[in-house]
């Protein structure tokens, strides 16, 4: 069973005080389904879902449910940028 | 164009001076430089920050930055370091430098640079220290 890395930054990272899980997938299923199995293991990320995703280190443009998932390795978690 | 571009992210402090040869140009009239520093921040003990990145995907927006600035003003040369880690006031976030033909488009260019990587840039600061009793 293939894995996806989820990468936790500020304050989703200090939500769940990790800045890395790793959960299991299905091929087939979509990444909003994942992420849901995700939260169900870490509620305090919910609020957190609402953030851009970067998927496989680029940016994702569409909504995590529109996206199936094969063999995808890393999707990040990003809450708005706050950097210089 | 394709500008010859310096995009880093570091974890040691920055020292500006290191950079002024990368920013040499005959072609180059204007220089723009800007220091990105951790500043005291009222209602707050001495400030400390911890700075993260998304790396591999902040340096490709980067790359991206640094094209788009090419294109739209015509930088020919582009330092862009970001300081990664714990910072304490009045140390250097963020340092980056432009070289134009001419002093417009370097201020510009500049200004571009600064305002979308901190719009676009996958980078977070959080505080680190506990807010002042009143």
């Amino acid at each position: 069973m293939p894995r996806l890395r989820v990468l936790l930054f500020a304050t989703a990272r200090e939500a769940v005080g990790q800045s890395e899980l790793e959960v299991p997938y299905r091929r087939g299923q979509t990444l909003a389904e994942v992420l849901a199995e995700v939260v169900a293991a870490h509620p305090r990320l919910r609020p957190h879902l609402r953030h851009r995703l970067a998927l496989d280190g680029e940016f994702l443009e569409q909504p995590a449910s529109a996206v199936i998932l094969s063999s995808q390795k890393e999707v990040a978690i990003l809450p708005p940028f706050s950097g210089g | 164009m394709i500008p010859s571009a310096l995009i880093r992210l570091t974890k040691s402090p920055i020292r500006p001076e290191t950079y002024r040869k990368t920013l040499e140009d005959p072609g180059s009239g204007g220089v723009a430089l800007f220091e990105g520093r951790v500043r005291d921040d009222p209602g707050h003990h001495a400030t400390r920050l911890y700075y993260e990145a998304y790396s591999p995907l902040a340096l490709r927006e980067l790359e991206r930055l640094s094209r788009q600035a090419a294109t739209r003003f015509g930088a020919r040369r582009i330092v862009i370091v970001h300081r990664l880690g714990h910072l304490r006031t009045g140390e250097i976030a963020v340092f980056i430098g432009v070289a134009t033909a001419h002093r417009t488009k370097a201020f510009a260019a500049c200004r571009f640079l600064i305002d979308e990587l901190k719009r676009r840039v996958p980078i977070w600061k959080t505080r680190e220290e506990s807010r002042t009793k009143r």
